[in-house]
């Protein structure tokens, strides 16, 4: 009972630090020369998966270019070895930055249409591999290979194999580290957010092409630096060696230790080499066998290895420790502010101005000339029936709609045209009609997801753990807990969000937009699915943020909330505002009568 | 002109490919990767039955089409059914595509085999270039098959409900069209297009283990160019990399044209990401 608790209570990094400790030191360990072969091969398959899932596990780009990048780094590493210097070192870090440049050169134009892009344009780049070393036969040696790469030297010193396996188990060890410090931050969460729901992600100011870019690009680097020191072992590069098998090979390690995992490519490359790998009679089948594979993995197996042992251990968590944990709880008592109302750091707001906007869409006028402005420190209302354009215009204000013609201001800026990530990073926060919570992500990351962006921070400040990434950590630490206070959600910080219930979920969208700071923010039907109980709630969260002083603007069906709460209020009808003023002057309009609640009038002429 | 008539016509193999990629684009939103393995397989069981095992044309034809529709029922209750998000699929039907690579392997070996024509292999000149008449018959088919499959899919009830479905599944399913056979029914459609089409694809590629990817590679420049989900854009993104591919090799030597194929999809990625008849969709949310 006791040692199960202690062992939880580690950090995290204990288990992976004894285990990088046993690979580097297992020449001492009386392993053999050829398990300590097998060991390296592994660590350099690992590099290359664990670069794979950046792309494929965080940010779900399929992409089979590692091949490519691999060869770059061992033929870049074995010619210059030969020509020009032999430092292991210096190559490496050569062989790194020859990988990213073909990982950005190919992603570039993968990445610009989406979807499978990626996936073709770097399969078709593995397989141009021979090809290409073929017409740089000169350098490369072509079909034959490249002979009489050297022994490393580092620093001047001829390294010994005995050496070398240490050298290489150091760097994998390091890249881990690495990969380690970087998903654990708030830059994994993004990229999970990303992969999950792209829309949400450029509503909280990510831009998505950059993100998968980066992640590409970024995992170009560990296949450099495989390469570099794949040429260094084998001493000997043949153009078999980086064709599509290989490509194959990285993916099903990947997909066997688990795709969205930190040290999940380790164990699947390390049972790739000691299983499929190492037999020769294998060779005819390999093909067979790793398409059956890549099927049932695809099909059966949810996140590989990995998954199996998270879920394993949260099943042991559950059974060790009978306590009802927070979901359970979060059931019993209402989740929520109390209504007279808690109070709120002071935000500064922008006003938002809306000149003449229209929207096509084909033969439908969406928005046929709006204009408004919601002002700081107030609550704009916009109202409508079903299909008058409200959540058209917000989609328009957030840049996911270009619009036909007309302008949209906040401030003195203009914002009209601008992409979503960009108007977000300008201010304007939101939160969806059916709120977005990507799964697998606790409260606390998911609403710390919404200061990513407006307080961003670095990655390599991320990967290096800077006091900068320390401090900026434990602020979002603080201030989401603050948030998730007010909204009455505290307790819940560590439960899954997409598991909550609807109205848990729309405060905390509330709470993730707040977390930007936001100069505008967008709430749309926030209140539609809530009881009574929660609409009080939500009332008195949406009164302090408009004493905070941030411009809010709601849409929403609840005509008594928005009587209730709002200080101006627009009412849509086919695309146009058909009246606008006070919730007294709206109350008594006519026209709002008529067309939006259906009370007969009688006309007196 | 020579190198024209053999970029049209080894084009309309691309082209062929680009349909496959297409119609199950249109029915699942989806990519099938083993869709130039379907066309491989097509052209081996040519092979077999002309040169093994000597069969009357006309049962060769039956039997491809018969074999590799079944081959794409097993493909879509395998590798598409289970699984839901086009990521997903791009992972099973890239294990279809490895596995159906390592069977021909297995089967056939590594050697190119000359497949030869179901009918005449006369060359003859045409407009002062030499074509053989399994290329004009290739042309030709794969131009009708491209024209009479755009008429279907306006004109008949089935084609519009497919449209329909590619435009919001839901929305199909609530109007009473049965999503999932219908779906099924495009999806084993390719297969056996490919099947009929392999014995006329035979002659210009021959048999070998590693012609899918390249055809996979060509026919996806081909979709890319003509854009997602439409029909005329494969058709003509065939027969531009057909005739890229070889004046290049006509022009610039023989190991130039893949990386020439490669250029051509980078700029068109780069510059006309949604194709030439690819349409972009605005973004819900």
């Amino acid at each position: 009972m006791a040692l199960p608790r202690q062992l939880r209570a580690l950090p995290s990094w204990t288990i992976p630090l004894v285990l990088a400790v046993l690979l580097v030191a297992a020449p001492w360990l009386g392993i053999s020369s050829g398990t300590r072969r097998l060991l390296l091969l592994t660590c350099i398959l690992a590099l290359l998966s664990s670069g794979l899932n950046l792309s494929f596990g965080y940010t779900g780009e399929l992409a089979l270019g590692q091949a490519a990048m691999y060869a770059t780094g061992a033929y870049l590493t074995g010619y210059l070895a030969m020509h020009w210097i032999n430092d292991l070192a210096l190559l490496v870090l050569v062989a790194a930055a020859a990988a990213l440049l073909v990982g950005l050169v190919s992603g570039v134009p993968g990445l610009r249409l989406g979807g499978w892009s990626l996936a073709m344009t770097s399969f078709f780049l593995v397989l141009l591999v021979p090809q290409l070393l073929d017409l740089l036969e000169h350098y490369t040696g072509g079909a034959v290979g490249m002979v009489g790469i050297p022994r490393p030297r580092l620093l001047g010193a001829e390294l010994s194999s005995l050496d070398m396996y240490v050298v290489v188990a150091v760097i994998t060890v390091c890249w881990f580290a690495v990969m380690r410090n970087l998903i654990t931050s708030r830059h994994g969460v993004a990229f999970q957010v990303l992969r999950e729901s792209p829309i949400l992600a450029s509503s909280l100011g990510i831009s998505v092409y950059r993100m998968k870019l980066t992640a590409y690009a970024i995992g170009a680097i560990p296949a450099g630096i495989a390469g570099a020191l794949f040429a260094y072992v084998d001493k000997y590069l043949a153009p078999h060696s980086f064709g599509f098998t290989l490509a194959v090979t990285v993916l099903a390690a990947s997909i066997l230790g688990g795709a969205k995992s930190i040290y999940g490519p380790f164990v699947g490359a390390l049972v790739m080499q000691y299983g499929p790998l190492r037999s020769t009679e294998f060779e005819q089948y390999t093909q067979i066998v790793y398409g059956v594979f890549l099927i049932l993995a695809g099909t059966l197996v949810a996140n590989g290895l990995a998954g199996l042992a998270n879920r394993a251990v949260a099943r042991l968590a559950t059974r060790w420790r009978p306590t009802p944990d927070a979901a359970a709880a979060g059931e019993a008592a209402p989740v929520g502010p109390t209504p007279d109302g808690p109070a709120l750091p002071p935000l500064t707001g922008a006003r938002l101005a809306v000149t003449d906007v229209r929207k096509r869409f084909g033969g439908l006028q969406a928005l046929g000339g709006v204009t408004l402005t919601a002002v700081p420190g107030q609550i704009t209302a916009l109202i409508g029936p079903n299909g008058s354009g409200k959540t058209t215009l917000l989609n328009v204000i957030c840049g996911y709609y270009r619009i036909d013609s007309g302008s949209i201001h906040l401030g003195d800026a203009e914002i009209t045209g601008r992409s979503t990530h960009d108007v977000a990073r300008a201010g304007v926060a939101r939160t969806f009609q059916t709120p977005l919570f990507p799964e697998h992500i606790t409260v606390r990351e998911a609403v710390a997801a919404g200061a990513y962006s407006p307080r961003h921070v670095g990655m390599p400040a991320a990967i290096l753990r800077l006091p900068r990434y320390r401090r900026a950590a434990a602020a979002d630490r603080a201030e989401v807990d603050d948030v998730l206070r007010l909204v009455g959600a505290a307790r819940l910080a560590d439960v899954e969000a997409a598991s909550l219930p609807l109205g848990t979920r729309r405060l905390l969208e509330v709470a993730r937009a707040l977390v930007a700071r936001p100069k505008v923010l967008l709430l749309d039907e926030v209140a539609s699915g809530l009881d009574e109980d929660e609409i009080e709630r939500l009332a008195g969260l949406i009164r302090a943020i408009r004493a905070a002083g941030t411009t809010v603007i709601l849409v929403e069906h609840n005509f008594r909330l928005v009587l209730d709460l709002a200080d101006a209020i627009h009412v849509l009808a086919q695309g146009e505002l058909i009246a606008s003023g006070t919730p007294n002057e709206i109350e008594n309009h006519p026209r709002v009568l008529s067309e939006y609640l259906g009370v007969r009038q009688e006309v007196h002429p | 002109m020579t190198p024209i008539w053999s970029g049209l016509s080894i084009g309309a193999v691309y082209a062929l490919i680009a349909i496959g990629y297409n119609v199950v684009f249109i029915a699942y939103t989806t990519f099938n990767f083993a869709h130039a393995q379907l066309m491989m397989f097509a052209i081996f069981v040519t092979y077999w039955g002309l040169v093994v095992a000597k069969l009357p044309v006309v049962l060769i034809f039956a039997i491809a089409a018969v074999g590799i529709g079944l081959i794409a029922l097993l493909e879509e209750f395998v590798a598409i059914r289970p699984v839901k998000g086009a990521h997903a699929h791009l992972v099973t039907t890239l294990g279809m595509a490895t596995l159906l690579d390592g069977t021909t392997r297995l089967i056939w070996g590594d050697q190119v085999l000359k497949v030869p024509a179901v009918g005449s292999d006369a060359t003859f000149t045409l407009l002062g270039g030499r074509i053989s008449v399994p290329e004009v018959v290739l042309i030709v088919s794969v131009v009708a098959i491209a024209v009479a499959m755009i008429v279907y899919s306006r004109r008949s009830l089935t084609g519009l409900a497919l449209l329909a479905m590619a435009e919001d599944r839901d929305a199909a399913l609530l109007r009473g069209i049965n999503v999932k056979r219908l779906a099924l029914g495009a999806f084993v459609f390719t297969g056996v297009l490919a099947g009929l089409t392999g014995p006329l694809v035979g002659p210009k590629t021959f048999a070998v283990s590693t012609l899918a990817a390249a055809l996979a590679l060509k026919g996806f420049v081909a979709l890319a160019i003509g854009g997602f989900g439409s029909l005329p854009g494969a058709l003509l993104g065939g027969f531009l990399v057909g005739l890229v591919e070889s004046l290049t090799g006509r022009w610039l030597g023989s190991q130039l044209p893949t990386i020439m194929v490669f250029v051509v999809l980078l700029l068109i990625l780069m510059l006309k990401p949604t194709g030439l008849f690819g349409t972009t969709r605005e973004r819900m949310v």
